[in-house]
């Protein structure tokens, strides 16, 4: 296939074969083409019958002809465009008939058939109100599409408000006895963080509620940084629900790097192992280090348990603060090494006249 | 046949091995040589016990022939071997014949180290047949008077698959040691690495705390050489605290935290 015949043509290289261009006088060519790729505008099986038919036409030289031909196929083709392939056809050989009105009467005939009867009243109004019926269907559609999205969402939020209610209920069970363990000077900034969290998400108040009990007894972070690492965990919170309760159970990495990044001085954890084995090479005995978030599971008092903050906070740096752990598990190291606490009523008597030989009578 | 045998002044110490004896061991070893008996020296890892042997060497005027046992080290890396010299078959006398021949002393370092057929070659040179069989050479050694077996172990790292047995531990004398007792530890490190008693005194003080750490971690104490390795670092001009931890931190211990709390203990006596 090919155009070869100049630029207007367009598409017309889909209908026209080689043999047929070949078949057109070359002067007439380029109307040829543009003749075919008008008609095949109308529709496309039209154009390829005309593309077959206008060559003769040419051939003959016969411009009236070719005028007669075409404007009568547009004029059948209006009416139907499947009669118009037929009559696209059949008309050159009708322009050839003995009688030069056949062909205008064969056109006519075909017109008034395809056309038919001019409609009724009744079908005119059935006609105009299916079309109005489907103009309105086609206006409902989209409004039918965002009720469904409606409904879900309205069952979604349903079922969220009772997980909240849920958990506000849980909420409201699990606070009491937290409360009970919160040191007083802690209590005004945990109520007004936990609130901040509880109106947001219940769920992750309840996550928010332990461990901000945690931080805050074991002196962790300070009511200001609490109040931060709360608003942080705000900010995931209202992007994720999921990851916003997993930050606020401690349960995510940010939530731990915010914490540390907000840690003020050193934790213990840290340097618990270090002090450790300080306290054990200088005391010789088995020491265990213990923050004193951790009281509650240790025998204060023991020999061998060395209690030390949680954070250091006494200087800017980590070395001077560990430093003053150093001191500090030096000075319990010390405290086990020579029985500080190792004082029962039964050593009265000997401790008494110890002392007597040592220091004389004033000192008993 | 050629047979050759090492030159026992390969062996002979020229000098008087410094030694400080931290208890009767001078004694008892003397008596158990002039007893014609072996000795076995136990303890941990650079107490002192080589030195004791060299210097004991040298009091008795033997020679002193040493071989720190090995994994790989067999019977026949002991007593000798045939090997090959050209198109003539030559007989080398291993280390153990060359010292008993020579009436020296024959020290077996870390012994259990040593492949279980090695024990059973010194068996005969520890009970009243003082004899050296050479099974490859036909051939049996009689051991002069002068000859003392001594060997080492060190208690401490042994496993069980790797102790001693009975039927060897029992043909010896047994000295134990430890590490000296601080004044001596300090008098030792003193001489041995040239630094004055104050940083001697700080050294040994922080071996004793690190020594407190052998059940918590470490398999091992300080040993008395490296405070003397210490001391020789100070005295050559290097900062107290890096020379502690390049010869007692690092040394004794790759756990980073062990490490720091040992630098800790160094901060504090420096």
């Amino acid at each position: 296939m090919s155009t070869q015949g100049g630029g207007g043509a367009g598409n017309v290289g889909m209908y026209v074969g080689r043999d047929m261009l070949a078949a057109v006088p070359e002067e007439r060519r380029d109307d040829y083409l543009q003749l075919v790729q008008e008609i095949s505008d109308l529709k496309y099986q039209l154009g390829v019958e005309v593309a077959r038919q206008l060559p003769r036409l040419f051939q003959e030289q016969d411009d009236e002809a070719i005028e007669r031909y075409l404007d009568q196929v547009r004029a059948i083709a209006e009416v139907g465009w499947k009669s118009g392939v037929e009559v696209a056809k059949q008309l050159p050989d009708l322009y050839h008939a003995p009688d030069p009105s056949i062909a205008d009467a064969y056109v006519e005939i075909v017109t008034e058939a395809t056309v038919g009867a001019p409609d009724d009243e009744e079908t005119q109004a059935f006609a105009a109100e299916l079309e109005d019926l489907e103009r309105q269907l086609r206006e409902i559609e989209p409004k039918q599409q965002r009720a469904t999205e409606l409904k879900s969402l309205l069952a979604a939020r349903d079922r969220r408000d009772e997980r909240r209610r849920k958990h506000a209920q849980e909420l409201a069970a699990a606070l009491p006895p937290i409360l009970a363990r919160l040191r007083p000077k802690h209590r005004d900034c945990y109520m007004r963080e936990v609130r901040l969290v509880a109106s947001a998400d219940p769920e992750a108040a309840l996550e928010a509620a332990n461990t901000m009990l945690d931080l805050l007894n074991g002196e962790r972070v300070s009511h200001d940084g609490a109040a931060e690492w709360v608003r942080r965990g705000l900010d995931v919170l209202e992007k994720n629900k999921e990851v916003g309760r997993g930050y606020f159970r401690m349960g995510s990495k940010y939530s731990l790097e915010v914490l540390e990044e907000l840690r003020e001085g050193l934790a213990l954890r840290q340097v618990a192992r270090v002090l450790k084995l300080y306290a054990t090479a200088l005391s010789g005995r088995d020491v265990a280090v213990r923050g004193i978030d951790e009281m509650d599971s240790v025998d204060r008092f023991g020999p061998d348990h060395i209690i030390l903050p949680a954070d250091m906070r006494f200087f800017e740096d980590d070395d001077r603060n560990f430093v003053a752990y150093k001191v500090a598990a030096a000075h319990g190291a010390a405290r086990i090494e020579f029985g500080t606490y190792r004082f029962t009523l039964d050593e009265i008597p000997d401790t008494v006249a110890e002392l007597t030989t040592k220091y004389g009578l004033g000192a008993a | 046949m050629a047979v050759e045998t090492q030159k026992m002044e390969d062996y002979r110490l020229e000098e008087e091995p410094y030694y400080l004896p931290v208890g009767n061991e001078v004694e008892l070893f003397t008596a158990a040589y002039e007893a014609h008996l072996p000795v076995m020296l136990k303890g941990p890892t650079g107490c002192g016990k080589t030195r004791f042997v060299e210097h004991m060497s040298w009091k008795l005027g033997r020679t002193l022939v040493t071989v720190g046992c090995h994994e790989d080290l067999t019977a026949s890396d002991l007593v000798g071997k045939y090997t090959l010299r050209g198109d003539e078959t030559v007989w080398q006398d291993g280390p153990l014949t060359t010292a008993v021949k020579a009436g020296g002393i024959a020290y077996l370092d870390e012994i259990v180290e040593a492949r279980k057929d090695t024990t059973v070659v010194i068996h005969p040179l520890t009970d009243d047949r003082r004899i050296l069989p050479l099974e490859k050479k036909g051939e049996v050694v009689q051991a002069p008077l002068e000859f003392q077996l001594v060997i080492s172990y060190n208690p401490g790292y042994q496993s069980v698959l790797k102790d001693l047995k009975h039927s060897t531990k029992q043909r010896f004398v047994a000295l134990e040691f430890d590490y000296p007792e601080a004044s001596l530890e300090e008098e030792i490190v003193k001489q041995e690495s040239g630094v004055d008693g104050d940083v001697a005194e700080r050294l040994v003080k922080v071996a004793e705390k690190v020594r407190n750490l052998r059940t918590h971690g470490l398999e091992e104490g300080v040993s008395t050489r490296l405070l003397v390795y210490a001391g020789q670092l100070i005295q050559g001009g290097v900062e107290p605290l890096a020379a502690c931890e390049a010869t007692i931190c690092r040394p004794i211990t790759d756990d980073l935290e062990m490490q720091r709390s040992i630098l800790e203990l160094v901060n504090t006596q420096f």
